[in-house]
């Protein structure tokens, strides 16, 4: 039997997905072990194997691919356990790390400026300077670097990053200080920015610069454990780790470019959601929603597509270090299941920003919390009950909750029930504002999409956020509780090359850019052929542009219409593909207006073997109720509400709200007017009435 | 409250806040001028049919606040308001901040009803002033400034455009293309923002969205009473003074008086005290005058509370008639209002509070469009002596402290309070022929105390082949950010010249000036500090070494921080008992003077 794993290791939990022949895909959930990612593996596996009634060895010694992605780097970062880490950068710059790009959250609120991602102390200036033709202007002075080296090894750097201007125009002084690095601190990793991520806005190419070279010492050695733990456990198979792309590379090339498994977890939960959106959806314009305790990730698909950006921070848009690297668009909603409900001095209902965390969080847990949050809401409510939480691992404290939802309730004059469905409403609302601005801005309108829901607690509002929306169809995928573990099943190994190249499309210089395309399809071929033991089925490459209209300041990728271009038609193809693109996004075309054109790229995908979809039993619909349960539904009151088992319910089947319904990881409200329905591969759509919400809303 | 649903207020509120956003994004991608992409200036509100400002989002203030004026315009001059209208407003003796800032005024109509009015401004690139920037400073009067002025001008009817007043914008503005792109997105801003209160409406009908106005009003009044009941009572005069320049070689004097009644729940800002109009283009609108004064106030307390008519209920401003804070006598030219004497009244209002009431108020921060955030002109030669006018916006100018949080580094000025993005250096070398020469902290140029100021920058950049010429308007170079209790001030900021041996002369603080190849301009801008430098945790001055923003001299003679050894590394440690013994010195020496 050959199976395919896939894991994602969070912070607390570590999810693995084992796939069977058949397609069947078989959920473990353990704990994290921040310093060996195999502890967590194993614990997972081990839960798998049990119910497959076969030796956990068994399974890793049959793995054909096991997929591997971790919020280990994001966590370090983020934690501030990265690397020692030493800045270079042309003299009289040496504030780019610390300026940033400007911008702020909010004109009126006070908040302390941001540190730097490297302090000034591990700073060093190097005499050099080259133009933005490429010219150099102020030769390399290897003095220099030789001073800033000694006096970085004098302090204890591990590591150092080096981003000088305009080298990716003209990288020769990025690369003789590379070569000064070997000789004089040859067990110093380091990264040169050019390399790592050739974009202009030296802000953002000298962050990711950064934040690379300081993970290298720290990724090196928790991959190669990792990659020897498995070994020695009997796996023979091949070892690929996700990268924030939404794709996969082999363990040495994330090693060299650590940055890149920066958000890979959260980078596949649109990976699972495009193949779900295959096989349940009718629409291939998909908004993924992720649901954790204190954050809420969104991300987008539009025609079948994922969604990327060039714009990733990490703590903060504006604030935070920016990553710099295009990744998978994910962006992170402060609002979770931990958002806590609270009375403005006016009398206002407010949920949010504030969270309970995992400690002491909810006054549910029973752990002594006692703000009022929107699980707690939840449990008052009856969606969730005392003896079903986490397949009854997990019991709920009501009392605790009921008290909670009290100290909100009284001051609002509503009853306990009122008062924690009126939290839910606002809860929504936040997500809701939030959504339709991230998918309006990107020329989406939420009425016409539907959304894949992920995430524990996602089931429990999915409903009501769809209906805000004017959304009509909810995908639940059984495996919500573990959706990124699931894209990296179906994740292919990605790679992009880039190179800067300035033209402009009014007297294009095919020639040139010709020579710029082929470079890169030499290196991207270069990369998939030595993929060739993993013997992906499929291999292709896609060649792209960065470019932006005369004199606009923002750039858009635009997909080449040829893999070269000939004298004859010249530009004309792309400038039209880029007007398009424009109108698409920014609602305008500037028809007859050339281009400028920064960055040319080839994206090289290996397609992978992925497990086919298993179908599930086709019971003619019929819906078998486990029990039923009072729950409180807005202008409703309490109402008898059926609940429904997950794992017994036939393809096919028909519920009608008000109904509950349970997986081991994840409970699903089915509100009033809506109805749930079990697709063919045992995941549930959600049909909603967006017609109703004005109504029960106005009361 | 008890007869409207509390949730329902939550909910409908977020919903305009997320319709003006909406608004804004829609703005900020398809506008065309790095005015609009990179400085971000530019703001929307809604505004009720009965014109009071109902939602602004987190807009420029010196934009939102006095927007209901602008609406006010457009219901007093129009009897014949109907669905697809839209007016472009931007006259400053009728309720608009300056005439570089046009704004799209749409009606909103529900069930046959003006309910709403949809607004977006934006300073343009170029407004047809008498020569080619927004900024006259000279400007005797209206006529000299040369601006087109739009009183509520009916600029759509039936959604489709009036080409007459298009054809005269193309004629008189530069690069009519940039300024038609850019109305184009305000108007498309303004349309977005009818679509979706048209949607809102109807999903809840109008009698609710009524009645949910004059609850969010009590709502908003309510939590302006709360904060306003927590200050303390009292009466100050604060005066402030914007540098000297051509025609007022002794500065521009500023008088707020503010009176603070918890009692009541009342502030009362009076401008009243204050000189006549000026023949010179420094003149505040009345909207900018309101608006600049409660924007000190608003910097200076809880920033959570909505900004609206219903807050603005326990808000008093009183301004005189002919005043150069005030309201302008036309033809008073009020060309630089949102800048130089309007952030002036934002940091001296500010800086008063700070000096009255301890744990309010903020010190003050830089003022004025520096060198660094210059209009730059000239030809390029990469592509072949095209002609090339843009403002850029390197480096950055310093924010002033708090009594919590020091001062925030990318502050750029008081009206825009942080918003602002930054350039590029790459960017900036590819679009125009300049190389930039250096940006870094300027050492030692923060505004000590408690907490201190944020540093300006130095930013150094010239033409790389051929003449550029750079206007800027800068401040702040007699008068510096003043700190308060105990603060020391920011230091002057200096517009610089550096020759091509590298020699550096100064330059006038208000200029136009011509850079030849070699030759560099630069700039160095910072905020004020609040409270004794001496009571800074040690820590923190430490940390302020470490990142070269405070020498160790200063540390030494200002903050009072001895180290054990001076070295630029972590190991850099503090000197407790030595500290505490310096601090001692300076204090004693602070009591002698």
């Amino acid at each position: 039997m050959a199976y395919r794993i896939s894991v994602d290791t969070g912070g607390t939990f570590t999810d693995i997905v084992v796939a069977t022949s058949d397609g069947a895909l078989h959920i473990g959930k353990a704990l994290t072990s921040e310093t060996r990612a195999f502890t967590g593996i194993e614990a997972g596996l081990a839960q798998v194997a049990s119910e497959l009634g076969v030796g956990a060895r068994e399974i890793l010694a049959e793995a054909e691919v096991l997929t591997y992605g971790t919020t280990r780097a994001t966590n370090a970062i983020v934690e501030q356990k990265t690397a020692r880490t030493a800045f270079f950068t042309t003299a009289g710059f040496p504030e780019i790390l610390l300026l940033r790009e400007g911008g702020k959250p909010d004109p009126f609120r006070h908040i302390p400026f941001p540190k730097p991602y490297i302090p000034r102390h591990l700073t060093w200036e190097i005499d050099e300077r080259v133009d933005s033709e490429g010219d150099v202007y102020r030769p390399l002075d290897e003095e220099s670097v030789v001073r800033a080296l000694d006096a970085a090894g004098d302090v204890g750097c591990e590591a150092v990053a080096v981003c000088l201007l305009w080298s990716i125009l003209n990288p020769m002084h990025e690369l003789r200080i590379g070569e000064i690095i070997r000789e004089r601190l040859p067990s110093t990793p380091f990264t040169l920015s050019h390399e790592l991520n050739p974009v202009v806005r030296e802000y953002r190419r000298a962050s990711s610069t950064a934040i690379d070279a300081s993970l290298k010492p720290l990724m090196q050695s928790y991959v190669t454990k990792l990659e020897e733990d498995l070994r020695e456990a009997g796996f023979s198979g091949h070892l690929l780790i996700a990268t924030s792309y939404g794709g996969s590379w082999r363990p040495a090339d994330i090693v060299a470019k650590p940055a890149y498994s920066v958000g890979s977890g959260p980078s596949m939960a649109p990976v699972a959601a495009v193949t779900y959106a295959e096989t349940d959806l009718e629409t291939d314009n998909v908004i993924v929603c992720d649901t954790g305790g204190t954050t809420f990730d969104v991300g987008l698909i539009s025609g079948g597509s994922i969604n990327y950006t060039a714009e990733t921070w990490l703590g903060g848009r504006w604030v935070g270090h920016i990553t710099g690297l295009r990744s998978v668009d994910v962006k992170s909603i402060g609002a979770g299941g931990g958002s806590i409900a609270w009375l403005d001095p006016g009398g206002l209902l407010r949920v949010g920003p504030h969270s309970a965390g995992a400690d002491p969080g909810p006054a549910w847990y029973g752990q002594g919390g006692t703000a009022p949050t929107v699980t707690d809401a939840a449990v008052v409510l009856g969606y969730l009950e005392p003896t079903q939480f986490l397949g009854g691992r997990l019991a709920l404290d009501v009392n605790a909750a009921r008290s909670a939802i009290q100290t909100i309730a009284t001051p609002l004059g509503m009853s306990v029930e009122e008062a924690a469905s009126s939290a839910l409403v606002v809860s929504v609302e936040n997500i809701v504002a939030a959504i339709r601005e991230i998918t309006i801005a990107q020329g989406i309108d939420p009425r016409e999409v539907a959304i894949v829901a992920g995430g524990g607690a996602s089931g429990l509002t999915i409903g009501q956020i769809a209906r805000e929306l004017g959304c009509r169809e909810v995908l639940v995928p059984r495996t919500a509780g573990a959706l990124s573990a699931c894209g990296a099943m179906y994740s292919d190994v990605v790679t992009e090359f880039s190179t800067a190249h300035y033209a402009e499309t009014r007297e294009f210089p095919v020639a040139t850019v010709n020579d710029v395309l082929d470079d890169l399809g030499r290196r991207a071929d270069g990369f998939l052929a030595d993929l060739d033991d993993i013997d992906p089925p499929e291999v292709r490459k896609e060649f792209s542009v960065d470019a932006r209209y005369r004199s606009q300041v923002w750039e858009l990728p635009i997909d080449l219409p040829v893999e070269r271009f000939d004298e004859q038609s010249g530009a004309s193809d792309l400038e039209q593909a880029f007007h398009e693109q424009h109108e698409r996004v920014f609602a305008v075309r500037e028809e007859g207006q050339y281009l400028e054109c920064l960055i040319w790229k080839c994206r090289a995908i290996a397609r992978l073997a992925s497990p086919a979809m298993a179908p599930i039993e086709d019971g003619a619909g019929t819906a078998i109720v486990s029990d039923h349960g009072e729950a409180f539904f807005r202008g409703m009151d309490f109402v008898d509400t059926p609940r429904y088992d997950g794992g017994t319910l036939p393809q096919g089947t028909e519920i009608h709200g008000p109904a509950i319904l349970r997986e081991p990881t994840t409970t699903v409200v089915v509100y009033p007017g809506s109805t749930l329905r079990v697709t063919g591969f045992g995941n549930y759509v959600l049909k909603i009435d967006t017609t109703t919400a004005a109504r029960t809303e106005r009361r | 409250m008890a007869n409207f649903d509390p949730v329902l207020l939550s909910v409908i509120a977020n919903r305009l806040d997320s319709i003006v956003r909406e608004m804004e994004n829609t703005l900020l991608r398809s506008g065309r001028s790095a005015v609009l992409n990179m400085a971000r200036d530019f703001s929307c509100a809604i505004i009720t049919g009965d014109n009071r400002l109902i939602a602004s989002a987190e807009g420029l203030p010196v934009h939102v606040i006095g927007m209901e004026y602008l609406a006010e315009a457009m219901t007093d001059l129009h009897d014949d308001l109907a669905p697809g209208d839209a007016f472009l407003h931007n006259d400053p003796y009728l309720g608009n901040t300056h005439a570089a800032d046009h704004t799209i005024l749409v009606p909103v109509f529900v069930e046959g009803k003006h309910l709403f009015t949809a607004a977006a401004k934006a300073h343009q690139a170029d407004c047809g002033n008498a020569r080619p920037t927004t900024y006259m400073p000279y400007a005797r009067d209206v006529y000299e400034e040369g601006a087109l002025i739009f009183p509520a001008v009916r600029v759509h009817r039936d959604y489709e455009e009036v080409r007459d007043i298009i054809r005269m914008c193309q004629r008189r503005i530069r690069v009519p293309d940039q300024w038609y792109g850019d109305f184009l997105a305000q108007v498309g801003a303004a349309r977005i923002g009818e679509a979706r209160l048209t949607e809102l409406s109807e999903k809840y009908g109008a009698d609710t969205i009524e009645r949910f106005i004059e609850e969010w009003f009590d709502y908003s009044e309510r939590r302006m009473i709360h904060v306003i009941e927590h200050l303390p009572a009292g009466t100050i005069v604060g005066e402030g003074r914007h540098d000297p320049f051509g025609p007022v070689p002794d500065g521009i004097p500023i008088t707020v008086k503010i009176t603070v009644d918890p009692e009541d729940a009342m502030v009362e800002l009076d401008l009243t005290d204050n000189i006549d109009c000026l023949a010179a283009g420094v003149n505040e609108s009345r909207t900018c005058a309101m608006n600049n004064v409660m924007t000190g106030l608003f910097n200076s307390i809880d920033p959570d509370i909505p900004h609206n008519a219903g807050t603005f209920r326990r808000v008093r401003v009183k301004l005189r008639e002919n005043s150069v804070v005030g309201v302008p006598r036309f033809p008073h030219s009020c060309s630089v209002a949102t800048t130089n004497v309007g952030e002036r009244l934002v940091v001296t209002t500010q800086r008063t509070f700070a000096d009255a009431w301890e744990g309010y108020g903020l010190a003050e921060g830089a003022c004025g469009i520096g060198p660094g955030f210059a209009v730059v002109s000239g030809e390029d030669r990469r592509r072949d002596g095209s002609p090339y006018v843009n403002q850029k916006f390197l480096g950055s100018q310093g924010g002033p402290a708090g009594p919590d949080i020091d001062g925030w580094l990318t502050y750029g000025n008081a009206v825009t309070n942080g918003l602002m993005f930054r350039d590029s250096v790459e960017i900036d070398e590819q679009k125009y022929p300049i190389r930039i020469d250096e940006m870094r902290i300027r050492e030692d140029s923060e505004g000590a105390g408690y907490r201190r100021g944020a540093p300006g920058t130095r930013v150094t950049y010239g033409p790389k082949w051929d003449t550029m010429t750079a206007a800027y308007v800068t401040d702040n170079h007699h008068f510096p950010p003043q700190g308060t209790r105990g603060g020391g001030d920011g230091a002057p900021s200096i517009a610089f010249k550096v020759l091509v041996d590298g020699s550096e002369v100064s330059l006038e603080p208000i200029a136009q000036v011509d850079l030849a190849p070699g030759e560099l301009l630069g700039q160095l801008l910072s905020g004020g500090g609040y409270g004794d430098p001496l009571e800074r945790e040690p820590e923190l001055v430490r940390d302020d070494v470490l990142s070269r923003f405070v020498s160790f001299e200063r540390a030494r003679d200002v903050y009072g921080v001895v180290f054990e050894a001076e070295v630029l590394t972590d190991v850099l440690t503090v000197v407790a008992k030595l500290t505490a013994a310096r601090r001692d010195e300076l204090q004693v020496g602070e009591g002698a003077q």
